[in-house]
């Protein structure tokens, strides 16, 4: 009986939803407009291999990612005279951030407002890009910038520069309410990039970009998003400033090094990815006073075709293929979660190399709330295609192994074990520890030490504390 | 691979429809996961993001948030429990609603299946805690004899099982509101 009255209600409700794109709809209250922010302050111990290299190279060389598939070169070290550097291992590390944060209600129920997140977090800060531009760590960018229309019975539309649904936006499984995130946090503010020693399989990793999401309201416990984006480029219109197109141009379907483009490069804000798609399926509810989320999602893309060889477009990366599910359980202040990724992708969400393996990534983590304090620890396992295993001809179209044994796998794992203690509502204390290493046989991942390091690890110990507004 | 997509995408439109078309819960912007800072670290400590920050423009409306959480003073009793009671109850027509004093009191109802009877119910919601002794409900039912009401008595799991309802709703209303912090 109940039943059917709930049906006949949703019937209603549809008729009613249909309703609310009636142009009279007015809005009941103004909207609010609210400042906001955060800032947090680190301080950090690290030791990390890479930590010593010979000086004698030009800060005007264009510095780029080592250890991808892509990405411009690395600024190899060059001996001049046996002498070296050290980096310090202690440092400070500050990150602030403002949000202006919109929202309203309309007399039919709608709800609206919008997002505009403004950073100061430019990793390395002043890495020289394009060889003559400098950028300063604390120079703001924009992180999240978006529109979203919400109906109770109809869903949710975000419009404009945000995550995607698997991107961050529904996932389970990845356990990071502690600390600063453990192996997912904040620690690689604290360490240089020799190595390119980064978690960017976490789903935040995937990029911002302009994008269309859509998310469905919950019925039976479960609710349904799906999102696209035309290309990788922030805020749209990427770099597009002239009718020649080059890597420069987030809409150009095909461009010179292509190939090089995929990851991101030239400040994170480009790569070859091209028709982003993502869709997600969540379900929560509980069994037996056990809270239970779990969520299972695909990504997938295009890419950018290669003209580096004349009068040729050449498909030389794979598109982003990659599958996700992830459960998480809550209980009695404990929460513990596992999520499993594969597919074709690097460790930087980038498009692999054609003929390149498949990567994936296993994550599990378990955190426990008392009180004001939390503690929890989580870990990362992943397989990835290793440092240029084969190369693409793009004159032939042939893929070309390497001929070193062993270069096709990259393994990566962290672990973070972390702590947080809550003062006041939107003020905490944070200690931290992150492992991370990686290990590529034949491949130097720490270029300033003799020999070949097949190995690069980073230990970061956080100490501090950050406010939220 | 393209396959796959408009697969999913069906799949996905399928839902949007279902959502639209059957018993649908809207999603709040805060039972997503983000990556902004200012709120990660908001619902790590226990602050409110829809709350915090200053209001520039147009009216502050955390303290009605405040006041619909119970944390403030404008309702004195539990969120959680009250939400539940007024969805569990939901099915009949509403009478009065008192969020302060926490009495829900519901008019007279007769099931489609059952001409002959109609049912009335009343629930003290009496803690600002959320614990299982925290709900009361009553119901009342009246049966037709000869064309008048006559009150009858109901069973006596009735009420304990409506009460149940309200608790387990209630237990579903916290965990969604804490689930991805």
């Amino acid at each position: 009986m109940r039943k059917i009255l709930l049906g006949t209600t949703a019937v209603v409700s549809a008729v009613v939803g249909a309703a609310v794109m009636a142009p009279e709809a007015s809005a009941q209250q103004a909207p609010t407009v609210r400042i906001g922010g955060s800032i947090q302050a680190y301080w950090g111990y690290i030791q990390q291999s890479g930590q010593q290299s010979d000086p004698g190279w030009s800060p005007t060389t264009p510095i780029g990612v080592p250890g991808g598939t892509g990405g411009g070169a690395a600024s190899a070290p060059t001996g001049v005279n046996g002498s070296f550097g050290r980096l310090g291992k202690h440092d400070f590390v500050t990150i602030p951030q403002f949000s202006v944060i919109v929202t309203g209600k309309l007399a039919n129920g709608i709800t609206y407002g919008g997002n505009i997140d403004l950073t100061f977090n430019n990793q390395e800060g002043r890495a020289v890009i394009n060889r003559n531009v400098g950028v300063s760590r604390s120079a703001p960018a924009v992180d999240e910038a978006y529109v979203f229309i919400a109906h109770p019975r109809l869903g949710q539309v975000r419009f404009g520069d945000e995550d995607g649904v698997m991107g961050g936006l529904m996932n389970s499984g990845w356990i990071t309410g502690f600390g600063t995130g453990g192996v997912f946090g904040v620690w690689e503010n604290f360490q240089t990039r020799q190595n390119a020693n980064r978690t960017q399989t976490a789903p935040g990793g995937l990029g911002d970009n302009s994008k269309i999401v859509y998310m469905t309201p919950q019925f039976f416990g479960f609710d349904f998003g799906a999102s696209y984006a035309p290309n990788f480029g922030s805020m749209g219109q990427h770099g597009c400033i002239s009718d020649a197109v080059n890597t420069f141009c987030d809409r150009a379907y095909a461009f010179r090094g292509a190939t090089d483009a995929a990851i991101p490069v030239r400040g994170g804000e480009l790569a070859a990815r091209r028709n982003e798609w993502q869709v997600a399926a969540r379900w929560r509810g509980n069994l037996a006073g056990v809270g239970l989320s779990a969520t299972a999602g695909y990504i997938g893309s295009g890419t950018a075709l290669d003209m580096t060889q004349t009068n040729r477009q050449v498909r030389t990366l794979n598109g982003l293929d990659v599958w996700q599910v992830g459960v998480q359980a809550s209980y009695m202040g404990f929460t513990a979660g596992a999520s499993y990724l594969w597919g074709d992708l690097n460790y930087f969400w980038g498009n692999t190399i054609r003929g390149s393996r498949t990567g994936e990534q296993l994550t599990a983590g378990l955190s426990y709330t008392a009180g004001p304090l939390t503690v929890g620890a989580n870990f990362m396992s992943g397989l990835f295609e290793g440092n240029a295993p084969s190369t693409f001809d793009v004159n032939t179209g042939n893929v070309t192994q390497n001929a070193t044994a062993g270069r096709s796998r990259m393994r990566r794992w962290g672990l973070g074990v972390g702590a947080n203690y809550t003062l006041a509502p939107g003020l905490s204390l944070i200690a931290e520890y992150v492992h991370h290493s990686i290990r590529e046989q034949g491949t130097d991942q720490d270029v300033g030490r003799a020999g070949a390091q097949n190995r690069g690890f980073a230990n970061v110990f956080i100490l501090g504390t950050r406010l939220a507004f | 691979m393209s396959h796959i997509r408009k697969n999913a995408l069906a799949l996905t439109a399928v839902a949007a429809l279902l959502a639209a078309c059957s018993n649908s819960r809207f999603v709040g912007n805060e039972e997503y996961g983000t990556d902004n800072q200012r709120e990660l670290i908001l619902r790590q400590t226990g602050g409110d993001p829809s709350a915090s920050g200053l209001v520039v423009f147009g009216v502050d409306r955390s303290r009605q948030n405040q006041a619909a959480a119970g944390g403030g003073s404008g309702m004195t009793v539990n969120a959680f429990l009250w939400r539940a009671t007024l969805d569990t109850l939901s099915f009949m027509p509403l009478a009065s609603a008192d969020p302060f004093g926490g009495v829900i009191i519901t008019d007279w109802y007769t099931p489609p299946a059952a001409d002959g009877e109609r049912f009335k119910a009343t629930a003290y919601v009496t803690t600002r805690q959320l614990r299982s002794d925290g709900v009361r409900v009553q119901v009342f039912r009246q049966v037709n004899q000869r064309g008048a009401w006559v009150d009858a008595p109901t069973s006596a799991a009735t009420n304990s099982e409506l009460e149940d309802r309200v608790l387990a709703r209630a237990r579903e209303l916290r965990s969604q509101s804490a689930g991805l912090r």
